[in-house]
């Protein structure tokens, strides 16, 4: 996982927007940011968005939360394969939430519980580069 | 008895055949060697455009008709599909439930090698590095190296599979692998595991017919390997392929795609919009000319070799051709267009208000790539992914990442009816001294040109140049003449770049989780409007 951590963060930089086939916008909301902690569930390696499922424990209830990141096969250009996100890692996200109001964000970025970073900023961070 | 039910389809009625007769017996081709059209490095030419000659697509064992199944002769060798029992059951079961659990009737890829058999023509091209085929059946393909050079990107499970291949003689042999569990053999419910393992053998027998057979195994379904062989007829009444976009059909057929009179060509019945003249293409010379690079690496016929896997650095074109902010998920950009010269396009004011509105969330369900529909010219230059060029001849072919290509012949053919209307348009090319010119007419008027529904008509004319600047280096402009939409022709500039990468498969509308958000947000608003009148 150590290995992956850079291209993880690499890939998250050209995440959100730089791999959409929808307006992030109409899909997401700017107004509804939200962090979540939860554990990893799955991990569904589509495109062009992959995504984590995470079991969000919110007073006693589990709610698996759908979070949107980049592009499977930007990930496997990184040499990553399915299996390298083992479910049960715990994460801490933060992302925007769906305009529709289920459990489902946008990520904007990934850490582990200590604050190390596993996936870098979305699309903020790539407008900046 | 039990393996007899299984060898027919038909269990539940009582016309059975329990054993078909044998496939077509091995054939040697018909044409002397010598007599067999050839490729420029002396392989057999399997250019051109083909079809199975079979009722395979339907069930791959001799079988009788049954409603929208027509009866056909089995390509099985042997006539039976060897099943471990589990697996003849499963079938069974896959038989039955057919109509909902068949994965074609949700246009779902179809996998290698259904789409090999299914009723649609094909086109294959043939360059030293590879054999590429593009199929009319919603515009997928297959990209085989036969160079022998392994896939950069090996294990990797997808729909279609990885193709490796090499030349044995005259047959060229396609070892098939990373497949996954999904896909069906047909409509009878033949089925493989993700452990399926196909070697494929195109052999020429006449220039008109290819010997098509293909070792199955699967250790997981079937007791041991078996074969399929059926003949791929050279279809020498069409000229270039159409399209079936089979989600985009769906979709309409059932209203979740919904017509824009303003831009869409009318079907027939449909009411005719006030729309105005198609577009004419500017006199060139308004724009100021790029030179074409020196030193170019060239083909065996003088032009440039621009093949290769590229990568648009088109910025934020997908997010609007004109200069633009970011927001909080996507980058801005300065704009891709270049006349007119203040970079902002010349909208009809009609096409402006309906921009504007695009940008509006209820509208981001009615972006045709958010359902995974192709993105059309000249969206899927810039669209952020990659594609790949290659230059069989006769022919520039450019094959996608999102599973869409362009054939674009060089031969100085016309273009296709008016009333032929595509979501690729119909596009045909020449060489302009080093620079490729592709005309591309007779679009359908319902792509839009990125996210935020920069806006294309039907009555478009499109002229595209590819100018190699450098070896690996385009730039890309693009000329639209749309007066439907616009008050004048415009152009938009992008740099293309080779890059050493290979093209991956996206399953987007296999796999679109976003589609249903985007239509509660769409739905929501409606239901808003409705209640306000």
């Amino acid at each position: 996982m150590k290995s992956g951590e850079l291209a993880f963060a690499t890939w998250i930089l050209l995440a959100g927007s730089a791999f959409a086939h929808h307006s992030f916008t109409a899909e997401f909301d700017q107004n509804k940011p939200i962090k979540l902690t939860g554990k990893v569930a799955k991990m569904e390696w589509s495109n062009p968005h992959a995504w984590i499922y995470l079991d969000v424990e919110t007073e006693g209830k589990v709610v698996t939360w759908a979070l949107e990141t980049g592009s499977a096969n930007a990930l496997i250009r990184r040499g990553w394969r399915k299996g390298d996100l083992p479910a049960g890692t715990v994460l801490v996200v933060d992302g925007w939430q769906a305009r529709n109001g289920s459990a489902t964000a946008n990520v904007s970025s990934v850490t582990f519980p200590d604050g190390k970073r596993l996936f870098a900023g979305s699309s903020n961070e790539a407008a900046k580069q | 008895m039990f393996s007899r039910l299984i060898s027919a389809p038909c269990v539940l009625v009582s016309v059975l055949i329990a054993s078909g007769p044998r496939a077509a017996a091995q054939q040697v081709p018909k044409s002397a060697p010598s007599a067999l059209p050839r490729a420029a490095g002396g392989k057999p030419d399997l250019q051109g455009i083909w079809q199975a000659d079979s009722k395979a697509a339907y069930d791959l064992q001799y079988h009788a008709a049954k409603q929208g199944m027509p009866a056909g002769k089995g390509v099985v060798e042997g006539g039976e599909i060897p099943y471990q029992p589990w697996a003849a059951a499963k079938k069974i079961e896959n038989y039955v439930n057919r109509k909902t659990a068949d994965p074609l009737g949700k246009c779902y890829m179809p996998g290698v090698p259904r789409i090999m058999y299914m009723e649609f023509p094909f086109q294959i091209f043939q360059t030293a590095q590879h054999v590429a085929i593009a199929f009319e059946w919603s515009q997928v393909y297959r990209l085989i190296r036969t160079d022998g050079k392994p896939p950069l990107h090996e294990g990797v499970e997808s729909w279609m599979g990885t193709s490796r291949g090499r030349w044995e003689g005259d047959t060229l042999v396609v070892a098939v692998t990373d497949h996954n569990a999904k896909t069906w053999f047909d409509m009878a419910g033949d089925f493989h595991s993700d452990a399926l393992r196909l070697t494929e053998r195109y052999t020429l027998l006449d220039t008109d017919t290819i010997q098509y057979e293909v070792n199955v195994e699967d250790p997981k379904v079937f007791t041991r390997p078996w074969k399929i062989r059926m003949p791929l007829v050279r279809q020498k009444n069409i000229d270039r392929l159409l399209e079936y976009q089979c989600q985009a059909e769906l979709e309409e057929a059932k209203g979740a795609f919904e017509r824009d009179p303003r831009t869409w060509y009318p079907d027939p019945g449909a009411p005719l919009s006030p729309l105005g003249p198609p577009g004419v293409m500017p006199a060139a010379g308004n724009l100021a000319p790029v030179k074409t690079g020196s030193g170019l690496r060239r083909n065996a016929d003088g032009k440039p070799d621009i093949s290769g896997y590229y990568q648009s650095n088109a910025g934020g074109a997908n997010y609007g051709l004109e200069r633009h902010g970011r927001d909080f998920l996507t980058p801005g950009t300065r704009g891709v267009v270049i006349d007119p010269p203040d970079g902002m396009l010349p909208y009809q004011p009609w096409a402006r208000a309906e921009r504007v509105n695009r940008e509006e969330p209820y509208r981001g369900y009615d972006d045709p790539t958010a359902h995974c529909f192709v993105a059309g010219v000249p969206r899927s230059i810039y669209v952020p992914s990659p594609f790949q060029i290659l230059q069989p001849p006769g022919y520039i072919l450019m094959l996608f990442e999102r599973m869409s290509w362009r054939v674009i012949p060089l031969d100085g053919r016309a273009h296709i009816p008016d009333n032929v209307r595509l979501w690729m348009g119909d596009s045909v090319g020449r060489w302009d001294g080093d620079t490729l010119v592709v005309d591309t007419t007779n679009l359908n008027g319902k792509t839009w040109l990125n996210e935020v529904g920069d806006v294309l008509s039907h009555a478009a004319r499109i002229e595209e140049r590819f100018i190699p600047t450098a070896d690996g280096k385009i730039t890309y402009r693009a000329t639209v003449a749309d007066p439907i939409a616009y008050s004048r022709p415009w152009t938009i500039e992008i740099p293309l770049n080779r890059g050493s990468d290979e093209l991956l498969e996206v399953a987007c509308h296999e796999d679109n989780v976003d589609l249903p958000h985007l239509k509660d947000v769409r739905d929501e608003y409606r239901a808003k409007q409705n209640k306000e009148k």
